[in-house]
């Protein structure tokens, strides 16, 4: 990979993991398209959505609300898809993904600390934010931002740190490849059926999840 | 159209850069309530400007896409001169209704839907396919939700418990579930299909076996095993297996 491409990756895992927790909140966060992109960057768009898409289902037992604790998929998808670039495309999905998670599980942590640094300002500004001055309110939220800016820039850079050391990993065999690919699999798809049930609610849910899961069935067949 | 309106539906796409504990997405919403007050009598060197900021800038936490009915229904509210404990007190009650209202038809409906459904296309079609569709749909809802939530908060004010019982608002609840557990169902069988292919029977094996018992643990021992970490403990696993298994 080329210093152009590392340096464009590093600035889309900044944007991606900014919109998840910040500003413009459209959903480029989301590894389907995080993960796409990235490859694109590197090379290799057909790897960076498969990886993508396999960390979207890990995603989708995300429900972002309010104070909930939640893992950062969009630098993690960078990282994942920067594993991916140039190998073989449906085989090694596993090592990116395990790359993936491990940057998302540590994109949770990034989260909580940024949470807790802005509730710190807030603290300290209490009585000037209280006068209603527009200029502190300003100040306070464009820090809110740059500290994300700065999170997601770190968690990038290490997350591509990470997916570098993978590429330089020993090739397992194919036989252990194999396991890994479909271990990751097996366990991505598991998250998706359980956080749909979940999200949807366990009744309704689950009778439109059948309906979809025999229209998917159908698909497949008359293809 | 009243001035602000746009400047401040704007903001509201930053509304949670400062997001914390102590008053959670308060400080986003004075900043995007900001550009409706300017016009307050006596303006921003006013007492009511600084007053009304001054209240903004208190605790309060919704869905961000909704985030708008509450600005404009504060802003209406402000200019209408409605006492501020009134004030307080719709704040209050919007907390609680565009949070749930806004996880319920984005997070839970909305997003799994655009997900699903960009998966399903990943899986079959070219590799741009899935994530522009996603993006696309997913944004359409994400923008009308926006325009139509500033638009509805500045016309209702504090009348604005009637703009949240709009039939297109309450049918977006009731199809959204239903139709993301739908979407997600659809996707599965074809990402398996497409992830799975040239897998030898024994590995297609170990992919059911995965799925079974990460669907009862997650089920079972949620939200302690989320995905994410029953992923790092089976992939961890597997990775070791692989060093020793050459």
């Amino acid at each position: 990979m080329t210093p152009l491409q590392l340096g464009l990756l590093l600035v889309w895992g900044t944007l991606v993991g900014v919109d998840l927790v910040s500003l413009p909140q459209i959903m480029i966060s989301r590894p389907l398209v995080a993960g796409t992109v990235a490859g694109l960057l590197a090379g290799d768009p057909v790897s960076g959505v498969t990886v993508g898409a396999t960390l979207e289902l890990f995603a989708l037992e995300v429900l972002p609300v309010g104070a909930a604790r939640y893992p950062d998929y969009g630098p993690a998808s960078v990282a994942a898809a920067a594993v991916a670039a140039g190998g073989d495309v449906l085989r090694g999905v596993g090592l990116s993904v395990v790359v993936g998670l491990i940057v998302a599980y540590a994109g949770e942590y990034t989260i909580l600390e940024l949470r807790r640094r802005n509730s710190q300002v807030v603290r300290h500004r209490t009585v000037e934010l209280a006068t209603g001055d527009p200029r502190v309110i300003r100040a306070v939220h464009l820090q809110g931002v740059l500290r994300d800016s700065v999170r997601a820039l770190l968690l990038t850079a290490a997350g591509l740190l990470l997916a570098g050391l993978a590429r330089g990993w020993p090739p397992l065999s194919p036989r252990a490849g194999s396991l890994l690919d479909a271990v990751v699999i097996g366990a991505g798809m598991s998250t998706a059926v359980a956080g749909t049930l979940r999200t949807a609610g366990p009744s309704i849910g689950l009778k439109w999840f059948a309906v979809g899961i025999a229209a998917g069935l159908a698909l497949l067949v008359l293809r | 159209m009243k001035p602000g309106l746009v400047s401040s539906w704007f903001r509201l796409f930053a509304v949670q850069d400062s997001w914390n504990y102590e008053r959670m997405g308060g400080v986003g919403i004075a900043s995007a309530l900001e550009p409706l007050l300017r016009d307050l009598p006596g303006g921003t060197a006013g007492a009511r400007y600084r007053e009304a900021m001054g209240r903004a800038v208190g605790f309060f936490n919704s869905h961000p896409y909704l985030a708008g009915v509450a600005v404009g229904a504060v802003a209406k509210a402000e200019h209408e001169g409605v006492p501020a404990a009134q004030i307080e007190r719709m704040k209050s009650a919007l907390t609680s209704s565009l949070g749930s209202m806004g996880d319920r038809l984005v997070w839970a409906g909305v997003l799994p839907l655009g997900s699903g459904i960009g998966l399903a296309l990943a899986a079959t079609g070219p590799w741009w396919i899935g994530p522009g569709v996603f993006l696309v749909l997913f944004n359409m809802v994400h923008l009308a939700l926006r325009i139509w939530g500033l638009r509805a908060g500045w016309r209702s004010g504090t009348r604005v418990a009637g703009a949240l019982a709009s039939p297109l608002l309450r049918n977006g609840l009731r199809v959204a579930g239903p139709l993301a557990g739908l979407a997600v169902g659809l996707s599965i069988p074809l990402i398996a299909a497409w992830l799975g292919a040239g897998f030898a029977p024994l590995a297609q094996v170990g992919v059911i076996g995965v799925v079974s018992v990460g669907v009862m643990l997650s089920l079972w021992l949620a939200p302690t095993l989320g995905g994410l970490r029953f992923g790092l403990a089976v992939g961890g696993l597997a990775l070791l297996a692989g060093l020793v298994w050459r």
